[in-house]
């Protein structure tokens, strides 16, 4: 059966936690402990001052960073490939003439070209810090999923989940040791349907159901010690506003936008989506777009793609700067690692781990930049290496989220959200 | 009696507690030490205040107290803690509570300067500012660039670290406060972890003293430290009182050091008992005792504060029937606990059949067991349960979540997890003896359909996940801290960890095809196959060298040529005198009935953990090995004891109580248990994708085997998707998106309103409504309504006039989703 003792435990770091929780909430993330922390906080509780976001595009296959942001025009034509760079808002810095919307608000986004990633096909390593390999065995949680536990009952967002994904499950949204209370909340799924409100069957009339309810509830709460019965009460009850209000639907329907805007993002919904889900509240959004593991065709297929993702992220960083978000929000785009710097006899590139670019926006990061250099040919890092887990440091940091908080695993041990945690200084503020 | 304090250090120690006021039927004060004999430039000593009233009540008044030195300039004196100024001989005038004493001392070579010991006092000056923890420079990578290890748990690779690293700059002898060392701690220079202390701290001028003098390391003949001490070792708290702590390093050269201000303080449950840094624990408002760690270079030992109920106790009529009363009652009058009433006949069969079965009783069971009249009843009950096929699946569900019994929707590992289910649940029905059991998993060989306990190792890949699992799930112990250093809450160390983990090197792991069968293709399957290399070790990540097995607690292990370390190891494990084997499964077991072990978490038995009740774990224990490890017998001693029986309803006398079991404490039913329950109470046959049709299918939830069969419900309620050999990961926690989906969702609603459900039938039935209503109250919640609650329920229904099966839908709803339905209590 269920323990429901809530007391905080001590772990061999000696730091002091609440007990491993491993609540099933899949996507509203409000568990017991945070209700209870809200409550204890009472009325004086500040309005959690503009809770930031991020929203964390992927894609996936891995995407050709030197046709992207980080072209080697002067390299041999055999490195360099078919696209040409253009210049961008801001002097020195050039990307793919593909990205002509981002080249014009490059004030407005930057990016790192110094990444090292692992030679593995999955989101393990961008979402978790850690690679795929790694968590077979330790099962590190998603950074969507240690918002979920950090912000759950924090905000007043409650009627929203903190962890949407619009691109499913993966091993990278996946909340390991958190528990599946911290899984991200996905559209089409049971939690979604839950939120409709069931007068759709006829003659059902959910206030009657209440009364009684109520009316034959009457079990002591002071048998339990811990509180969790009475914790529950709260919980009914704004199960029953949630249904009603449907902040989550709404977010969802994009019809709620203009023509004009809808159109802008014609093909490239998901961004919409997740701006109207950050705007609701959420904590954190992850989409993805594209296929990008271009062992053939690689330049065929990045000159379909790379306008599209173009038109959908210029149109996100803009509207979230139009809506003062930018600071609020923090956006990145990456994927698992770089491809080849040399092109292969099927005009492709092939998977390449040493060096990777990032894209970043908002989260009150420094803007306008280019963060670390690849070699001459686009092979290594050059200078300002970084690994991944900085990249999400940096991220975590934006989000108010110390990455040197622990949790504890399965086997009680406290784990740090990153081991390598250091920031990347030329994005922190 | 004399204390002779040298660099801090107290030699010939001998504890005596001398009494200041002598009148016996008076209020006296006691002091400690009762002589101060301090020597050296280092050397202080924390005193110890306690007034002992008429009674024999022990009060410590340390905080309270007024201390005054009979010369002046001689002794520092704050809060107790003395530290001489200048040499010379005089006393110490204490007076608290109305009372005084007197305590002789003497100062010595109080401007000798004592050589400055790396380990001894260097180290522990960087574990107490936090610059080795978990967080800082502690880490596995260190901290921009500067590893210290974890707690100081490794003094010489610190030592070669602070002078040998980064050309020498953290340490300069030539100039001490040219060091990087100094610099950063004080905030010479930037420092990420800010100023740590100030360049005139003790602290300050004890690391410059040891860099000046050479900032020597580790020598051979170094005294060690042989045991820490904490004066006093354990004391009865008044509510709200306060304790001052004295702790002791003893060296191995018979020196004895005051190390209060540099030990670490942490309690196990701050609610009964907290500490702060000083080593000052105050009692908390729940009644129970808290292990208050000390730990000091590496070093840990245990205060134990007992915390009674503040409460007068009241009567009761409590009687003790086996050993496990006893023992429980016996806590109880220690803590003045009083325990509630005896339950409901009502209650208690709900209870029980919930905890041995995970199944609702059904009206009819009920009533019976209302009914009779047998003296027996209860042990009839548990008997009738006991030997239930439910109780089998139940079980075998248990200990298939925390063994891992899991498929991770890889379609090759169907064959194993079904047979290691079909294998744990034959154990669990036939009552095979625990060490028999551990036995059979542990030492398995074999493939995983045909020796179905070898699928164990399927999800333990690596020998230290192996030591972890088999750790926590036989010894009820968490080791896994000790994998890359030594325990920071135990005595263990990375070579315990590794010798450990020896037993383990011989075990050889080979994927063979699977074979064809049924006419089915099998392409690209495999299964594993277990077997005992005859050689092969096990590299203990310490010293990069093989490790040798050898068990936890000490002791060497000898091989017979060509057997498998693994049966040594068991042959270890189920030793009737294994402090751990036993025990780790009794409080496992006594968790599944109360919701919480007597040492909680329940797999996480340390010395800084101790059993809340250590004589009812001792009883468990042992009636396991009386009983050869009869795990049913173990169940039936606790379920039929007069602990088992008493209300979940408070008392005065144990309102805030939650680890002295005074009361039943009521929990939340599981996510199958509460997936059956719903489907049974609403007349819903369960369906579950990918479970064969045939008759022998499973048709319950705690009847899955494994854990990937699809299910919303089963997800949302925290299903453990056996990650982990915690019961932990189960959920233990409410959540929205539970209430949700039991308030709102289709599934739960189709299964109210479903056609020849449980509400339709009723609605068509043509009996009167209340009896039709008492009898849903009955499947429910296992009792019959209150006349208040019928009433509610009869206008509900009459209002609903045509439309009874919408009414009756309304009801099912109502009950389903009110406490009652799904808590244990």
């Amino acid at each position: 059966m269920l323990t429901v003792w809530g007391s905080s435990r001590r772990f061999c770091d000696g730091v002091n936690r609440r007990d491993f929780i491993r609540v099933g909430a899949l996507g509203t993330g409000l568990t017991l402990a945070d209700l209870m922390r809200q409550r204890a906080l009472g009325a004086k509780r500040a309005p959690a001052s503009k809770a930031k976001a991020a929203i964390l595009i992927y894609l996936p296959g891995g995407p050709s960073h030197m046709d992207m942001y980080d072209l080697k025009p002067d390299a041999p034509k055999e490195f360099r490939g078919e696209f040409n760079p253009i210049a961008t808002s801001v002097p020195g810095i050039q990307i793919s003439e593909h990205f002509a919307l981002q080249a014009k608000m490059f004030d407005k986004l930057a990016v790192v070209r110094s990444l090292v990633s692992v030679d593995e096909h999955s989101d393990s390593l961008v979402m978790t810090g850690y690679s795929e390999q790694t968590n077979r065995i330790q099962q590190h949680p998603s950074f969507g999923s240690v918002m979920s536990k950090i912000r759950s009952g924090q905000t007043d967002g409650d009627s929203v989940p903190p962890f949407v994904s619009l691109r499913g499950m993966s091993k990278g949204t996946e909340p390991g040791f958190l528990g599946v209370a911290h899984r991200p909340f996905s559209p089409g799924g049971p939690g979604l349907a839950n939120l409709k409100p069931a007068t759709a069957n006829t003659g059902l009339n959910l206030d009657s159901r209440r009364d009684l309810l109520t009316g034959f509830d009457d079990l002591r709460r002071d048998i339990d010690a811990s509180g969790t019965l009475s914790g529950i009460d709260t919980f009914t009850s704004r199960a029953f506003d949630m249904v009603t209000s449907g902040v989550v639907r709404n977010a969802l329907s994009l019809e709620k936008e203009a023509a004009a805007v809808r159109e802008r993002y014609k093909g490239v919904e998901s961004f919409l989506t997740a701006r109207r889900l950050v705007e609701a509240g959420v904590s954190c959004v992850t989409l993805s777009i594209g296929g990008w593991d271009t062992h053939s065709n690689n330049f065929q297929t990045l000159k379909k793609q790379l306008p599209q993702v173009d038109r959908g992220i210029a149109n996100l960083i803009s509207d979230l700067h139009e809506r003062g978000l930018s600071d609020d929000v923090a956006v990145v785009m990456w994927g698992e690692f770089g491809r080849t710097p040399k092109i292969n006899s099927n005009a492709g590139r092939d998977h390449w781990s040493p060096v990777m670019s990032a894209l970043v926006a908002g989260g009150g990061m420094r803007m306008g930049q280019a963060v670390g250099s690849s070699t001459a040919r686009g092979e290594r890092p050059k200078d300002r290496p970084y690994k991944v887990s900085n990249l999400l440091a940096t991220l975590y940091n934006a989000m108010g989220v110390d990455p040197a908080t622990t949790f504890a695993n399965g086997n009680g041990r406290p784990v740090y959200i990153l081991d390598d945690r250091d920031q990347i200084p030329e994005l922190v503020g | 009696m004399k204390f002779l304090l040298s660099g801090c250090s107290l030699f010939a120690l001998t504890i005596l507690l001398v009494p200041s006021a002598l009148a016996a039927d008076a209020s006296r004060l006691e002091i400690y030490p009762s002589t101060l004999n301090l020597s050296g430039s280092d050397a202080c000593a924390q005193i110890l205040v306690t007034r002992i009233s008429p009674d024999g009540r022990r009060e410590d008044f340390t905080g309270d107290a007024r201390f005054e030195a009979s010369r002046a300039g001689w002794l520092r004196l704050t809060g107790g803690r003395v530290t001489p100024l200048a040499d010379g001989t005089g006393t110490i005038r204490i007076t608290a509570g109305g009372l005084n004493s007197e305590i002789p001392v003497h100062v010595s070579g109080s401007s000798t300067l004592h050589p400055v010991s790396f380990t001894h006092q260097v180290i522990p000056v960087l574990t107490r500012f936090g610059c080795n923890s978990g967080g800082c420079h502690g880490k596995q990578s260190g901290q921009n660039g500067f590893r210290l290890s974890l707690l100081g748990f490794d003094p010489e690779l610190d030592h070669a670290t602070l002078t040998k690293e980064v050309r020498g700059r953290r340490i300069e002898v030539a100039a001490p406060e040219r060091s990087l060392l100094l610099l950063k701690a004080s905030g010479g220079v930037a420092h990420g972890g800010g100023k740590k202390f100030d360049s005139n701290s003790d602290e300050y001028r004890l690391i410059r003293r040891w860099i000046a003098a050479g900032a020597i390391g580790m020598k051979d003949n170094d005294p060690t430290l042989k045991r820490l001490e904490v004066v006093p070792p354990m004391r009865r708290f008044t509510p709200e009182a306060r304790q001052q702590m004295v702790a002791l390093a003893h060296y191995s050269d018979g020196r004895t050091d005051d190390v209060t201000r540099m030990a670490q303080y942490e309690s196990n449950d701050p609610e009964v008992a907290a500490v702060d840094a000083a080593g000052v624990t105050k009692a908390g408002k729940r009644p129970g005792e808290a292990a208050i760690m000390v730990r000091f270079s590496g070093k840990v030992e245990v205060f134990r504060a007992q915390v009674p109920v503040s409460q007068g106790t009241t009567g009761t009529d409590f009687v003790a029937h086996n050993p496990i009363d006893k023992a429980v009652v016996a806590r109880w009058r220690e803590l003045g606990v009083t325990p509630s009433p005896r339950a409901a006949d009502s209650i208690f069969i709900r209870r029980m059949a919930l905890d041995l079965t995970g199944t609702l009783p059904t009206p009819e069971r009920v009533h019976a067991f209302e009914t009779s009249k047998s003296p027996d009843k209860d042990a009839q009950l548990a008997d009738e349960l006991l030997s239930s096929p439910e109780y089998a699946y139940y079980f075998a569900g248990k200990w298939a979540d925390i063994l891992r019994v899991k498929r991770g929707n890889q379609a090759d590992r169907a064959f194993g997890t079904f047979a290691f289910h079909q294998w744990l649940r034959d154990a669990v029905a036939s009552d095979m003896p625990y060490d028999r059991m551990a036995r059979r998993i542990i030492a398995a060989v074999g493939d995983e359909e045909r020796s179905p306990t070898t699928v164990w190792y399927k999800d333990l890949t690596t020998t230290d996940q192996m030591v972890d699992n088999l750790s926590q799930v036989f010894l009820g112990t968490r080791l896994q801290c000790a994998q890359c250093h030594h325990h920071p809450y135990e005595r263990w160390t990375q070579d315990d960890y590794w010798n450990l983990a020896a037993y383990f090197g011989q075990l050889g792991r080979k994927n063979i095809p699977m074979v064809a069968r049924g006419g089915q293709q099998q392409q690209n399957l495999q299964r594993s196959v277990y077997y005992n290399k005859g050689t092969g070790a096990v590299l203990n990540k310490r010293t990069g060298k093989p490790a040798v097995p050898a068990p936890l607690d000490g002791g060497t292990t000898t091989l017979l040529p060509g057997e498998d370390p693994r049966n040594a190891l068991v042959d270890w494990m189920v030793r009737k005198d294994n402090p751990f084997f036993a025990r780790a499964v009794a409080n496992r077991y006594w968790a599944q009935f109360f919701g919480r072990g007597i040492v909680d978490p329940i797999d996480d038995m340390r010395v800084t953990n101790p059993p809340s009740n250590p004589a009812l774990l001792d009883a468990l224990a042992s009636e396991l090995v009386k009983t050869n490890f009869s795990l049913r017998q173990l169940s039936r001693a606790i379920v039929t004891s007069s602990v088992y029986r008493l209300s979940s309803d408070p008392v005065p006398g144990n309102a805030t109580d939650r680890q002295s079991f005074a009361r039943y404490y009521p929990k939340r039913m599981t996510a199958e248990v509460l997936h059956d329950a719903v489907h049974q109470v609403t007349g819903t046959p369960p369906t579950f994708a990918g479970v064969p049709t045939d008759r022998h299918a499973p048709t319950r939830a705690i009847m899955l085997p494994d854990e990937s069969f699809a299910s919303y419900f089963l997800d949302v309620f925290g299903r453990p998707q056996r990650l982990s050999p915690c019961e932990c990961e189960r959920v233990s926690e409410a959540n929205l998106a539970q209430v949700l989906h039991l308030v709102n969702s289709e599934e739960i609603q189709s299964k109210i309103g479903r056609a020849g459900g449980r509400a339709d039938l009723l609605a068509k039935d043509p009996r009167p409504d209340a009896e039709k209503i008492t009898e849903l109250f009955l499947w429910a919640l296992g009792r019959v309504p209150e006349e208040s609650k019928l009433k509610l329920a009869l206008d509900h229904v009459e209002k609903s006039g045509k439309n009874k099966k919408q009414a009756y839908e309304n009801i099912l709803w109502a009950l389903i989703n009110i406490r009652e339905f799904s808590w244990v209590r």
